[in-house]
Order: structure tokens, then sequence, then C-alpha cells
């Protein structure tokens, strides 16, 4: 009973504990920090505006040095291999990422990013550069993505916050981030074609989550009683068999 | 080596316990390297599960008895760890379908490492009170890289949930079969 007791207990706390945080329990396989939107979608809550970045790039013996520059927050990373920058004349190159606020107009498209301004004061030369896997030129632009919306398919620029925007490819790098090479910089999002099926639909999978543990519950109660009906009968079975011995052996003592 | 261990089960238990904290530490810190995550959590899990060998199955608590309980044992912790999760689904990050496979051996490892071999060397050395207390603190320090430092309450909630039942039920298969529940959720 005192066992029980402890293990109710320790339930009531690990409940109180998980709701405490958000999700709850979790083993650090997805990321933890939430997305933070310029226009967050309507299931958002407590959403935090997202933050810009800046990176000056030195420039050594006529080169321009690798490096990455990236948002305070970690949503966008842009990575420079040696001399990816056109550094005539200059000592230090400077780059500014940027959330586009308010949010620009995409028909057609599903951004499931932010749109970012990726801004340089010299640009880039075109060297081949290797992102996620794929060979391209330029500079490597990774986005991380909300884990709450469906994975993007492309990455997509444009040289205005409104479009045309044209997709740059890309594909899957970290966990929840999707990168793609860029030969210009510009404005970024990634995201899919209005109405495309992608291959993680999140926002429908995060629905079977409740339908899973209502499941287990269920299943837990309909095996249980079973299973405890069993148990007791087979430990009163048990009892009576013992209780029997106990008597054969007291009518040999007593003869 | 294993028999001088035997016989001293505090020093058993401190090396059992250094093994899977670096075990545990170093499989965070590989798996943030570039497309390491999958196979850091793989070979993670495999170390973690060697401890496997310091003791009897049925030391483990993976003994075959009663083996339909001990499955929906393991189905009835799997919905209490997920149960806050699921409450407010909105907002539930849901793992990748790559880590999936490496998600069940990591949890499976960590199991058997935790609740099996280091709750049994801590058993033996201070009784079952220090098993519970010690892998629960030591299960709780194996998240601090991998965690922010505010869900590690909950961590800590959940590995003593996890021991508590250990020690009540003397079973390990119920902890492995809600932790992998719970880690191909979230």
């Amino acid at each position: 009973m005192r066992r029980l007791a402890l293990l109710l207990a320790a339930t009531v706390a690990y409940m109180l504990a998980a709701w405490a945080v958000a999700p709850g329990f979790y083993d650090g396989f997805t990321p933890v920090q939430p997305y933070n939107w310029v226009c967050p979608p309507f299931h958002v809550a407590n959403n935090q505006a997202p933050s810009p970045g800046h990176l000056d790039v030195k420039v050594i013996g006529g080169s321009s040095d690798p490096n990455s520059a990236f948002t305070e927050d970690g949503q966008v990373v842009v990575g420079f291999l040696p001399g990816a920058l056109d550094s005539t004349g200059k000592t230090v190159i400077s780059v500014d990422i940027t959330p586009v606020s308010p949010c620009p107009s995409h028909k057609g498209l599903t951004f499931v990013t932010n749109v970012y301004h990726i801004t340089a004061d010299a640009p880039l030369v075109g060297k081949t550069i290797n992102c996620a896997n794929h060979t391209g030129v330029g500079a490597c632009v990774v986005m991380a993505y909300s884990d709450t919306v469906p994975a993007p398919s492309d990455m997509y620029y444009s040289a205005s916050p409104n479009g045309p925007w044209q997709s740059i490819g890309g594909g899957d790098a970290q966990p929840f981030t999707f990168a793609a090479a860029t030969d210009k910089f510009g404005y970024f999002a990634a995201g899919y074609p209005e109405g495309a099926v992608t291959s993680r639909s999140r926002s429908g999978a995060s629905q079977l989550l409740p339908i899973a543990v209502a499941i287990l519950i269920v299943g837990v109660l309909v095996a249980g009683i079973p299973l405890a009906v069993m148990n007791r009968r087979r430990g009163a079975r048990r009892a009576h068999d013992d209780a029997d011995e106990d008597e054969d052996d007291e009518g040999e003592d007593s003869t | 080596m294993s028999l001088v261990l035997s016989r001293r089960p505090i020093l058993r238990a401190a090396v059992i316990g250094g093994y899977v904290l670096v075990a545990e530490w170093a499989r965070v810190l590989i798996s943030t390297a570039p497309n390491a995550a999958a196979p850091a959590l793989l070979l993670g899990g495999l170390a973690l599960a060697l401890t496997a060998f310091t003791f009897a199955p049925e030391r483990l608590g993976l003994g075959r008895s009663r083996l339909a309980l001990r499955i929906l044992g393991g189905c009835a912790l799997g919905a209490i760890l997920l149960l806050p999760a699921a409450a407010r689904s909105s907002a539930v990050p849901l793992i990748p379908a790559g880590l999936a496979a490496a998600a069940v051996v990591v949890s499976m490892g960590e199991e058997i490492a935790f609740r099996g071999a280091l709750y049994a060397a801590l058993e033996d050395a201070g009784g079952a009170p220090l098993a519970i207390v010690g892998s629960t603190a030591l299960w709780t320090a194996g998240h601090a890289l991998s965690h922010p430092p505010e869900f590690l309450l909950a961590v800590a909630a959940a590995g003593l949930l996890l021991a508590l039942w250990r020690w009540a039920c003397r079973d390990l298969v119920a902890p492995i079969l809600g932790h992998v529940i719970a880690d191909l959720a979230l």
C-alpha cells in the first residue's frame, strides 16, 4: 500500500513539474526553443519577436575571411567560405540579417519561416560551396523552422519584399533547419507551394498525440481489469492451495 | 577487475555512475556536430546498454514473470509521461521520423543504464533509498547538457517516477516501454 501511495505521489509530482514547462517530458531530440514569428500562426501563444543579426567579415590579404553571420535567436545562419565576398578596396565587409516586418505577401506560396532580408556591403563572388550536402555557389543560408508547422520543400528568394519569389532549392540540414546556397543577397524564406502536401505534416501529426495518449489510457484500463481479476484469482487459488496443504500437514501430524 | 568491483559495491556503483554520466554527456556533445544527431543517439544508446552486462537480467529488473502486467505498466507510464504534452498539443514538438529508431535505442539504453545497472549497483551499496535518490540524481545530471535548466525539474520528476516503479514492482520492462513511448512522441 505504501508503494502504491509513493507511486501516486510521484505521478502527481511529475504532472506538476511537467506542467510548469512546455511540452513536459522531453528527451532533447527536437528543438525546445519555440520559433520566434513576425506573424505567428493562430495556434502559437506567447510569441516573441525574432532577432536581427550582424557580422563584420575581416578582409585579410585581399580575401574575405571565412565566417558565419547569424541572428541572435539562431533562426538564420549565413555561412561564408574564404574569399566568398568581393573584397575589392575593403578591409571589413558588413553583413546584416533582418526579419522583415510587416509580413510580405507571397501569393501561391506558404512560408513556414519569417522572411529575412540579408544584406552585405560587398557582393558574393560565386565561389563553390557545399550547403546541406548540395553543391552550390555563393553563401549557405540555413533557416530554422517551427516544429509546429509542415516542413518546407524549398527556400525562396526575392529581390524585393513582395516578390516575385523564386525557388533556390535546398534541403534539410539539422532537424528543423533548411539550407540552400545563394549567389546573391536579398529576401529569403523557406516554404512550399500553396496546397502542396509536404512529407511531414506536423500540424496534422500534432493532433495524433492526444489520440495516442487516450488510446493508451483506454488500453490500460480495458486490459488492466481482466488482468487484475486473473491475478487476484491466481493469488486466491494459491492461498487456498497453501491452506489445504497446511490442513493436510496438521492431519498427518495428529496421526 | 570485476571480482574487485563485485566485492566493493560502493566502488562498483561509482564506476558505473561515472561511466553512465560520461556516455550520456559524450552523446549529447557529439550530437551537436553536423549530421551527427542520429549516429550519436545510436552509439550513445548502445554504449549505455553495455551496462546490462554488469548484472544478471533478474537483478536489472528484466525477469519474464507477469510480462503482460509489465507491458501494461509500460503503457500506463508512457501515458503519464505524455499527458502534460498531450493536454497542450498545439505546442508539442514531434520527433523527426529519421530519429525515431535512434530514439528507441537511446531510451532503452538510458533505462538499462540508470534504472537497471546503476539502480542495482546503488541498491547493493546502500539499499533502495540510495538507489532511488542516486539514480534520479545522476539521471538529472546526465540530462544537464541536453536540456535547458528550467526543464531539469520535470526530468528529475520523471526519473523519480520511473525509479519508484523499478523499486515498487522490481521491474524494468515497464520503465523501458514507457520511456520508448514518450521518446517516440517527443
